[in-house]
């Protein structure tokens, strides 16, 4: 599960972000990394880009240590660009993503998007 | 219920019916398979000519060089392929992102560059390298024309060319009396007639590149910034009887994608301001058309914005309309930064 702190979707360029993610319903044991970015995307009729932000990622020890079931907060200040966009062959797209990878091989993957700048719809 | 694995897939919209990894590990066999192949055949080839020279069927020569030449393209194109879908399978998109941008960084430390402090818009080197007469900075110009004209021209001098070595060929034979009736009645005709429409065609566009006058515009202030007003400076060059001159302040959205195995890039223009509209004028020699505007670029503008397929583009686009020659346009691509990132202003140099 991922909560942003903000009161609300919208943040503006170098303000602080911050958010708390926490995993329920797997063994930590069978956790082998976990990968939590803050991203943006591009979307639309292009290939899609993507651009790292944030990137913080846990193995071994640092995964066994924490409990889960507990918050794990991070913060960071969001950059002055690329601000959301809402144009008409692209849009781009602020978010927080969250990778957990299992044993089993298979991936789990949360997001919870959010809204960089406050002016960047089509004009 | 246990998964089944699926080997064959298909798109549904943005997602796949099938498992994608059994895609990704294909892939990334295919290519090793190629790597292998290809090393295989190189080190035999190679081994082969080493100990028993006598029975290679390529002795050292074209043929050899070619069969080696191949080889390592192919081991080459298996091994970047081969790592290129084992990062994809091993790493999420971010951590690649990250590898990528950690890689670009070292090499820019390694290079003696600055990193850039926001990658995802153009950087203004290439917009304040030349400073203006009467502005701060002259804009470059962007004129895919001229490309077009260069490569045209190495076309039409390569065809020429063969055309005039196979007239020479053709006259040399005909003096000995050996007439190669083929040659004289379908290629020299054939090829002449492209030679003589491609060559008409490169002097049109010459003449079309070369005889409207230059244009340059100069602004106050690099980057742009939203919400920002600036003063711009235009001359036209050239011996003209204007019509109509237009300049236009233009945000273009520009999203390339693959289409099967083409690479498409689409373009969509989602704001046009009217900066400057002059009616008849007279330009001549040494009498260049000049004026000062004023432009303003709104508040609530998308800044610049590039990324490797898409990228959302400003430029100040000079339309003209001229007696006894086409329409043209000439276009200057400038740089906004959004409001919030207070750029430090570039002095120029």
């Amino acid at each position: 599960m991922i909560r942003l702190l903000g009161l609300h979707k919208g943040y503006l360029p170098r303000e602080s972000l911050g958010f708390h993610y926490s995993i329920s319903g797997i063994e930590t044991t069978s956790i082998i990394a976990i990968e939590a970015s803050v991203v943006w995307f591009t979307e639309g009729k292009g290939s899609e880009d993507i651009g790292v932000h944030c990137f913080q990622r846990l193995t071994g020890d640092s995964i066994t240590q924490h409990d889960w079931m507990q918050p794990m907060e991070i913060q960071t200040e969001l950059p002055d660009a690329p601000l959301s966009y809402e144009g008409r062959l692209l849009k781009i797209r602020w978010c927080v993503r969250v990778r957990v990878y299992v044993t089993d091989g298979s991936e789990l993957v949360a997001q919870e998007p959010f809204y960089l700048g406050s002016i960047t719809k089509e004009i | 219920m246990p998964r089944i694995v699926r080997l064959f897939g298909k798109k549904r919209g943005q997602r796949m019916s099938g498992w994608w990894l059994v895609g990704r590990v294909g892939e990334a066999f295919w290519f090793a398979a190629i790597c292998v192949v290809s090393v295989l055949s190189l080190s035999t080839i190679v081994a082969w000519q080493v100990f028993s020279p006598e029975t290679h069927p390529y002795p050292i020569g074209y043929g050899f060089w070619l069969l080696v030449l191949v080889s390592c393209i192919f081991a080459f194109i298996g091994a970047i392929g081969f790592i290129i879908r084992v990062l994809r399978v091993a790493y999420s998109d971010e951590h690649r992102s990250v590898l990528a941008d950690r890689a670009i960084s070292n090499t820019q430390t390694l290079g003696g560059l600055r990193g850039r402090s926001m990658p995802s818009i153009p950087h203004l080197s290439g917009f304040t390298d030349s400073p203006g007469v009467r502005l701060a900075y002259r804009l470059p110009t962007d004129r895919p024309e001229l490309r077009e004209l260069v490569l045209g021209s190495v076309f039409v001098l390569a065809w020429d060319a063969m055309v005039a070595v196979l007239v020479a060929v053709t006259i040399s034979k005909a003096r000995y009396g050996i007439f190669d009736w083929f040659s004289l009645l379908v290629i020299l005709p054939g090829f002449g007639y492209i030679g003589f429409r491609v060559t008409a065609w490169f002097f049109r566009k010459f003449r079309l590149a070369t005889g409207i006058g230059g244009t340059t515009v100069e602004v106050s202030e690099l980057p742009m910034v939203a919400g920002g007003s600036y003063q711009l400076h235009l001359v036209q060059y050239g011996r003209l009887s204007v019509k109509k001159l237009l300049i236009v302040l233009v945000c273009e959205e520009v999203a390339t994608y693959h289409f099967g195995t083409d690479t498409r890039t689409e373009r969509q223009e989602v704001y046009r301001q009217q900066v400057l509209d002059q009616g008849r004028c007279r330009i001549d020699w040494g009498k260049p058309f000049e004026t000062v505007c004023d432009l303003h670029v709104p508040e609530d503008a998308m800044h610049s914005f590039q990324s490797p397929h898409n990228s959302v583009a400003w430029k100040i686009l000079v339309e003209g309309e001229v007696n006894r020659w086409p329409s043209f346009y000439r276009s200057f691509p400038v740089v906004v930064y959004p409001r919030a990132a207070s750029p430090q202003k570039s002095v120029p140099s």
